[in-house]
């Protein structure tokens, strides 16, 4: 069955407002269903994930795949998320440019990769694995940095390019985590942009970061701060009015004012063109 | 370096404070951060990710211990117990034993007691759904067959028999109960016997008399009817009418 189609600006789905969504049915363009919360097959948490599928687009974003990890994947993980993706029908799965796992432990956060020649190779072979175990294509998601490694000798726009290229699976755009780590490893993020492949990025992210002093930390527990909306205005000149996405994960607020930040993003799509 | 080797590095340090030197050599120093205070900004975010967590299952033991020995304690046991699975939920079950051993708590193992109830609480939740036996089938059975029937709990039960009196505790933290005990009011000593299930979206949780805990124990042993007759005599035709009005029996097998 062909899912429905992902427009305009959607929120992530958070367990605080699922009874709200499911009693009010608010208009709400789509819905990113954070996969890694309801991969206990036949659980009540997948009882609600199937039922929010049910009245809203949706896609499936996760953190668990370890795609830059040397580890080997977790089989039993992808078992369960091709599973949920068969009951949910997403439109895509995205997960992040990243590792999270090594030396048989999970550090359930999203950690750099050194960007190299070598890397790439690595990935691109773990991605084209990953999309065959899930029968389809990945979107990955540049994820926000603190650290650059000795080794690395390419740029990350660089690197994600060359790897979406080669593993040819598409790009989500997270506007917010360019900025943050174009703050912290003193780059031009309009730099990182204009050299980001048109036809690769499927989707953007924006979500608020958190000022702190010596470096900008992406908590996601803030509004999306003025010069992210800057940035997203580029952004959406540059790849057009691509499906958008806020995050908030934590001090999330209320329905209202998370749906009112995605119409903020709305807007801009609608002045980005006016 | 070879990824395999950098990413040992690394992650050793996030659950390993003496690695951070080590992992910092891998990383450029820039700006006015060090090579070990970039390593130590992912170990603060790992950590602090994994302490959400379980400020999130044990809330009523991180009210009754504050926050600075909850945050303390949860650090250490991440650090001797990394998570292994990239299942978040399955994380956590062992911060009741690294409770239960703690120097601080040997004088109040009480709080250990509500650590158990509330493992208990995500553990249940978690559980995977479960199709009811339809009881009218009963009805069709021979008396062999009746003797021979065993009854099951929700798959999601636990019960928990506490020298403590853990559900007034739990109770007693919760902001939606206007008529909740207060703390100071609760006798420490008091034992309580516990069932938490789910059912469908709800949480139950719920002391049990004395009876009703042998009862559902004896159930949970997988007993059959001729031996639950025999062990609770004419008392079981009242515990198997309470345990089925509460939904605490909710299949049943034949063979």
């Amino acid at each position: 069955m062909t899912p429905n189609p992902i427009l305009g600006c959607g929120i992530g789905l958070r367990f605080q407002h699922i009874d709200q969504i499911l009693a009010e049915k608010p208009p709400i363009p789509w819905l990113e269903i954070l996969s890694d919360n309801y991969l206990i097959p036949g659980s009540v948490q997948q009882d609600y994930a199937i039922e929010i599928a049910q009245h809203y687009p949706v896609t499936m974003h996760g953190v668990g795949m370890s795609l830059g990890a040397t580890d080997p994947f977790n089989s039993e993980y992808f078992l369960r998320l091709k599973k949920l993706a068969d009951q949910l029908n997403p439109a895509w799965i995205s997960d992040h440019l990243c590792w999270t796992s090594a030396h048989g432990w999970v550090s359930h956060d999203l950690l750099p990769l050194p960007y190299t020649e070598e890397t790439i190779k690595h990935v691109v072979q773990r991605i084209r694995e990953a999309q065959d175990r899930l029968e389809r294509r990945l979107v990955i998601e540049n994820v926000s940095s603190y650290l650059q490694y000795q080794l690395s000798t390419l740029t990350e726009w660089e690197f994600i390019t060359a790897v979406a290229e080669e593993a040819d699976c598409k790009i989500l755009l997270d506007v917010n985590n360019i900025y943050v780590s174009a703050f912290n490893h003193d780059f031009d993020p309009c730099r990182y942009l204009d050299s980001i492949s048109i036809e690769h990025v499927q989707q953007f992210h924006l979500a608020g970061y958190e000022d702190k002093g010596t470096h900008l930390l992406d908590t996601h527990g803030h509004p999306v701060s003025d010069p992210v909306w800057g940035l997203y205005k580029l952004a959406l000149q540059r790849f057009g009015a691509l499906p958008t996405l806020i995050e908030w994960d934590n001090n999330i607020p209320s329905l209202e004012e998370l749906l009112a930040e995605a119409h903020k993003a709305t807007e801009a799509h609608i002045h980005a063109f006016a | 370096m070879p990824l395999l080797e950098l990413q040992q590095s690394l992650i050793s340090a996030l659950f390993q404070r003496d690695q951070l030197a080590e992992a910092a050599k891998l990383v450029k120093a820039q700006g006015s951060l060090s090579s070990e205070q970039r390593v130590g900004i992912y170990r603060n975010s790992t950590h602090g990710i994994l302490l959400d967590y379980l400020e999130s299952l044990y809330p009523v033991c991180l009210d009754l211990v504050g926050t600075e020995f909850f945050g303390r304690t949860a650090h250490s046991f991440m650090d001797q117990a990394p998570p292994t699975s990239p299942f978040l939920a399955d994380y956590g079950a062992g911060f009741v034993t690294y409770l239960a051993e703690h120097p601080a708590l040997q004088d109040m193992l009480w709080i250990v007691e509500v650590a158990k109830l509330e493992w208990a609480r995500h553990a249940a939740w978690h559980t995977v759904n479960q199709v009811a036996s339809d009881f009218a089938q009963l009805e069709g059975l021979s008396a062999a067959q009746q003797a021979e029937l065993r009854f099951q709990l929700p798959a999601s039960a636990h019960l928990i028999s506490s020298s403590t009196p853990i559900h007034s505790i739990w109770l007693a933290h919760q902001e939606e109960y206007p008529d909740k005990p207060r703390l100071e009011e609760i006798d420490l000593q008091e034992a309580q016997q516990v069932l938490i299930f789910r059912e469908q979206r709800r949480l139950h949780q719920t002391t049990l008399s004395a009876d009703d805990w042998a009862f559902l124990n004896t159930l949970q042993q997988q007993a059959t009817m001729s031996e639950l007759a025999e062990q609770f005599a004419e008392q079981l035709p009242w515990l198997f009418s309470v345990a089925m009005q509460e939904g605490w029996i909710y299949s049943f097998t034949t063979d």
